[in-house]
């Protein structure tokens, strides 16, 4: 990112991580400093290349979706759902409403423990440890629900194509425990983000700083709640079948700033309860699986969702066997990074960190495409790569 | 139990080296320490980034060549004695990322197993594993810090 056009005399370059990959997430944030004040930022994120997107080709369609799923720790349900709906859009799969509710209902779940996570990590690099550990315990309440379902805390699989493991199927004692815990849940989280928006400690801090404009959201194409708390009124779940049942707000804030960023997020967890409980109620009966489907050659078909972070794009084509060809996947975070950089410019240094955080970076699901050549390392567009090594046939 | 044992057994630092796998164990080894529900810091296992200070090194995520080196500078750096914890399925056997049936065979791009870069006492097995696995996987390399001489 640069700051315009005029000359900025850069005093001194600040950087963090990754010389030590302990940092949580392995990247590197190259702040520009100018007397503490960051006139420009980069974020570096190739440290942990796994070449995933290559991983796919020539496997068949029902093995791969194991790997998409293992894209992401924290956002394995929606990776594994988006997977499934590019060939249930390209093969006009028909997929039964039951289906549809559980995994809305899982998506949710994943979306609360996800926005947690975020507090948790906020809090920490705020410095109030009490906060960030109260998210932690909050969390666990839906990660046994998740585990209740799919039967893994991390990577419950619960959708294969054409519809939802049999095994993930609500049963009437399941169903039950859902809406106790749901409840118990709204309970205590209510007494933490009440306690978070009366913190005038934890506020003063948050408040005023890391701006992002409304204008810079939609240039830069920040999704979800990074966008949403600029207020950007996009969320692709207002546009999508599988929520057209159900009802819920799309939050949104004016004030631009960290503290919206965070404020989005703890209000978006209502939303998200709301979404569960509907699904939970009006379940309908059903089979949960639709088996009559054959893999068979498929066109490029892209299939966009919104995650937790943002808006989610997976693509693929199916050869004459069934087998897949040229994965391509787009998460949120690249798109999100980009906001991320112009958030912090015109900060004190010591809230740049504070801002990344609050944007909800993923940075191993982000690093996908990168050639090393003479010992230096870049990433390369998908254009460029097709120029380079061809389509695979 | 020696004096030496005793007074190791009251701190013992644990360091997470993520080597890039998919977030999904570093989150659940930093549950097993901080969140209260599993909480081991009320048995004083701390966690720490600072290799310096460690006894205890949990490995988690297939290695990403950008990791080989870093990860091996890391273990030097660590003073003994040491134990090495490999958590999750990346770090144990490569997971869905080394093994391939497809166009492609084995994916060069990392480096797992984890004990092909840095020697490894304990495997937790998983994807991704359960807390409990974690601790239950610390506690078993415990026995060779505090017995050493």
């Amino acid at each position: 990112m640069t700051s315009g056009e005029k000359h900025v005399e850069i005093e001194k370059e600040l950087s963090f991580g990754p010389v030590h990959p302990a940092l949580i997430e392995p990247y590197r944030i190259r702040l520009f400093v100018n007397d503490e004040i960051v006139e420009d930022c980069e974020l570096n994120i190739n440290m942990a290349y796994r070449g995933i997107e290559k991983l796919f080709d020539g496997l068949p369609v029902e093995r791969a979706l194991l790997i998409a799923e293992r894209v992401c720790g924290i956002c394995s349900h929606v990776h594994a759902w988006n997977a499934v709906r590019v060939i249930e859009g390209g093969l006009n799969i028909d997929v039964p409403p039951r289906a549809d509710y559980v995994r809305v209902m899982t998506h949710e779940m994943q979306r609360i423990a996800s926005h947690l996570i975020l507090f948790g990590h906020a809090f920490e690099v705020v410095g109030h440890e009490t906060f960030a550990t109260r998210s932690f315990l909050l969390r666990e309440s839906f990660m046994d629900l998740i585990s209740y379902v799919g039967g893994n805390r991390v990577m419950p699989s619960v959708p294969i194509i054409g519809g939802i493991r049999p095994r993930a199927d609500l049963t009437e004692s399941l169903k039950r425990v859902i809406l106790e815990r749901v409840d118990e849940f709204e309970e205590k989280y209510k007494g933490y983000v009440t306690r978070i928006i009366e913190d005038p400690l934890v506020m003063s801090r948050l408040t005023g700083i890391g701006f992002l404009t409304k204008e810079d959201a939609i240039k830069f194409h920040a999704t979800g709640p990074t966008g949403r708390a600029s207020g950007w009124d996009y969320d692709l779940r207002t546009k999508m079948d599988e929520y057209k049942p159900f009802e819920f707000n799309v939050i949104t804030d004016e004030s631009c700033d960290t503290k919206a960023r965070i404020v989005v997020r703890a209000l978006e967890v209502f939303e998200s309860l709301k979404i569960i409980r509907q699904a939970v109620k009006n379940l309908p009966e059903g089979p949960v699986v639709n088996r009559s489907w054959k893999a068979e050659e498929m066109d490029f078909t892209t299939a966009y969702m919104e995650t937790y972070r943002g808006e989610l794009m997976h693509s693929y084509a199916l050869d004459s066997q069934g087998k897949i060809r040229n994965y391509k996947i787009r998460t949120p975070t690249p798109t999100n990074l980009a906001a991320m950089e112009h958030a912090c410019v015109g900060d004190h240094v010591t809230e740049a960190i504070l801002t990344i955080a609050s944007c909800d970076p993923c940075l191993t699901c982000c690093t996908r495409a990168e050639v090393v050549d003479s010992g230096k390392s870049f990433v390369l567009s998908d254009f460029e790569i097709v120029r380079k090594y061809g389509w695979r046939k | 139990m020696n004096l030496k044992a005793t007074s190791r057994k009251n701190a013992i630092h644990v360091m997470v080296a993520y080597t890039g796998g998919c977030n999904g164990c570093d989150i659940e080894v930093v549950n097993a320490v901080l969140s209260p529900r599993y909480d081991v810091e009320q048995y004083r296992v701390l966690l720490t980034w600072n290799p310096r200070e460690a006894d205890v090194l949990i490995v988690s995520g297939v290695v990403a060549w950008q990791m080989v080196e870093p990860l091996k500078k890391i273990y030097e750096s660590i003073p003994d004695p040491k134990g090495v914890v490999a958590v999750g399925a990346c770090a144990v056997n490569g997971n869905v990322y080394k093994n391939l049936v497809g166009d492609i065979g084995q994916n060069e791009e990392i480096w797992a197993p984890v004990d092909t870069v840095i020697p490894v006492d304990v495997k937790v097995p998983g994807c991704a594993p359960r807390p409990e696995d974690v601790i239950a996987g610390v506690v078993k390399a415990l026995p060779k810090i505090l017995e050493a001489p």
